[in-house]
């Protein structure tokens, strides 16, 4: 995975405990190299441009701005479609795989 | 690594291991050449995640191009997409054979020969009915198209059932391929084919690589008198497009546009299985039935709703999924890009699709709620949550190409089967046009979307195709 994906991912599944986020990932890992190139890239790519500022203010230690949670709420209505989906792409994988690997009132 | 053999069959769905079983039968040699794992099929609970990395193509990941995207699903293992479907048979309906008969020309494809190989395809395999009342998930479906006054069918199922009523699915891994075996086929797992090797118009064989459980890949090369290709209607037109064939091929892709909505009833439902009882009142064109509703496949259908579903989420055990598939007007393509494994596979659903998708929600809103439904969660971004009928008029507005969340199963049409060679890819017995010894077998050859899960369709093609091989070879 590539750093903001790494970063939705861990965001998306901060309440879980550590053994179950690394489940979470794992799967999502598996699941974008499985992809098929085109979309992997496409993906990819959108991970590297929107990934360019907060992956900057993090090298730069600066802590202000947008939290990825935030961001990815003004990415889920932005009017371009592949920046709409990127976010949702990422939410699914992240709530099938906790649905069917974290038992039911344990998150 | 190097195989020779009479015949090559690429693929093992429900093409690859029909073909397989009926040729070996015959007593020809036959290698069956599978890009996915060989898998006890009893080993993996269905419909699950580890199901879905083990069994699908790109984990379940993969999507026609367009506005909107459409997410497909494709089987790659041994047994291809029957060890992962819901087994739902249907035969091909009569008038669409009638109309594509005429259509693209196509030679010995009347209702009467089509039901000719189904009846022994039903018999082989053990079609039937579920012996015990239908489970709740699925009797819903009845009930709610009584109350209306439509039509609604339990369907037979690819499927043996025990004394008390447990089913076991007749997927390709557990009866044609064993049966194959059994005659002298050999079955090589892990086995991509990359290309097919052309001489003089004719297939000679094909080479590809093997990758061993530790990821190590060996080149392997087979040498064939007849290729078939049966990998389903996304591999087998890029194979060919791969192999420098692209006349016709690749062209026209079909499927069933499909749009969900989980339903949220008072009491708790069975996850266990697929509904079987399809809503029939709007056939050919529109079809309401049940998915597969474990905790994960409600999670995402209550989020692609775009709205907040923590409460439903909570409430899980009470919600199912289902859906309105149409058969629509729109079509698409599959392009294979030198040097990608998988090829650019785009769809374009047209205004009269997006339409027919709006009336099938509707539709499906107004039965679930008959039936007892309390809350109905629609796959459109945004789209309201419905929970009485007047509500459900908001559907028709909300559903738009940038907010539909479509899927579909069934692929076909790719390498059109027919006499008419400005229509087709191969002759109506899916010999590929300018090489007589290379063969397709499968979804590919339907000329359009049947309306109905085409696995009983595929069958019988490729029982037919086989015995027309036999008996000119």
């Amino acid at each position: 995975m590539l750093w903001l994906e790494r970063r939705v991912v861990a965001s998306l599944s901060e309440n879980l405990d550590h053994a179950q986020r690394e489940s979470v990932a794992a799967f999502v890992e598996g699941c974008l190299r499985s992809m098929p190139e085109l979309l992997r890239f496409g993906v990819a790519a959108e991970s590297v441009v929107l990934g360019a500022a907060p992956w900057l203010r993090e090298r730069l230690g600066r802590s202000e701005g947008p939290s990825i949670a935030a961001r990815m709420a003004r990415w889920e209505r932005n009017p371009v479609g592949p920046i709409r989906q990127y976010p949702r792409l990422l939410s699914s994988l992240v709530l099938f795989a906790t649905e069917e690997l974290v038992p039911a009132g344990s998150k | 690594m190097i195989l020779a053999s009479e015949v090559l069959i690429v693929g093992s769905g429900a093409g690859g291991a029909v073909t397989a079983a009926t040729l070996a039968r015959a007593g020809r040699d036959v290698v069956i050449a599978e890009e996915g794992p060989w898998i006890d099929p009893d080993a993996i609970q269905p419909f699950s995640l580890d199901e879905l990395a083990a069994k699908y193509r790109h984990r379940g990941l993969a999507a026609a191009l367009g506005q909107p995207g459409i997410v497909y699903a494709e089987g790659r293992c041994v047994g291809g997409s029957t060890e992962i479907n819901s087994g739902l048979y249907h035969r091909l309906p009569p008038d669409l054979a009638d109309e594509w008969r005429a259509t693209y020309a196509i030679d010995e494809f009347s209702p009467a020969v089509l039901d000719g190989y189904a009846d022994r395809i039903e018999a082989e395999l053990g079609v039937s009915m579920l012996p015990v009342a239908s489970p709740p998930s699925s009797a819903v479906l009845a009930d709610g198209a009584a109350k209306l006054g439509w039509r609604a069918v339990e369907f037979a199922r690819v499927f043996r059932y025990d004394a008390n009523g447990r089913g076991t699915k007749q997927t390709m891994a557990r009866t044609m391929i064993p049966r194959a075996v059994a005659d002298g086929a050999r079955v090589v797992p892990d086995f991509r084919i990359d290309r097919l090797v052309t001489r003089d118009g004719r297939a000679v064989g094909a080479k590809g690589h093997r990758t061993d459980p530790d990821g190590h890949r060996e080149p392997v090369t087979v040498t064939a008198d007849h290729v078939i290709v049966c990998g389903g209607a996304i591999q087998t037109p890029a194979l060919l497009q791969r192999s420098g064939i692209r006349a016709n091929i690749g062209l026209g892709l079909k499927f069933h546009p499909t749009i969900k909505v989980a339903a949220r009833f008072p009491s708790a439902f069975d996850h266990d299985d697929v509904p079987m009882h399809r809503v029939t009142e709007f056939s050919p064109y529109l079809t309401i039935g049940g998915s597969a509703s474990r905790r994960g496949q409600v999670a995402l259908a209550l989020a692609d709703s775009g709205v907040d579903y923590h409460d439903a989420l909570a409430d899980w055990e009470n919600v199912v999924v289902y859906y309105a598939a149409i058969r629509g007007e729109g079509s698409g393509r599959v392009i294979a890009i030198p040097g990608l494994s998988a090829p650019l596979v785009s769809y374009r659903v047209t205004d009269a699709d997006l339409s027919r998708l709006a009336r099938g929600l509707v539709h499906l809103g107004e039965l679930l709620l008959a039936a007892g439904a309390t809350e109905l969660y629609p796959s459109i971004v945004g789209g309201p949550v419905v929970r009485a009928p007047a509500q459900l008029v908001e559907w028709w507005d909300a559903l738009s190409r940038s907010r539909a969340n479509l899927m579909t199963v069934h692929l076909t049409s790719t390498v059109r089967m027919g006499e008419d060679r400005k229509l087709t890819g191969a002759d109506s017995f899916g010999r590929v046009w300018g090489h007589g010894n290379l063969r397709v077998s499968d979804a590919s050859l339907i000329p359009d979307a049947p309306g109905v899960n085409p696995q009983a369709a595929i069958m019988a093609l490729a029982s037919r195709n086989a015995e027309h091989f036999l008996a000119t070879t």
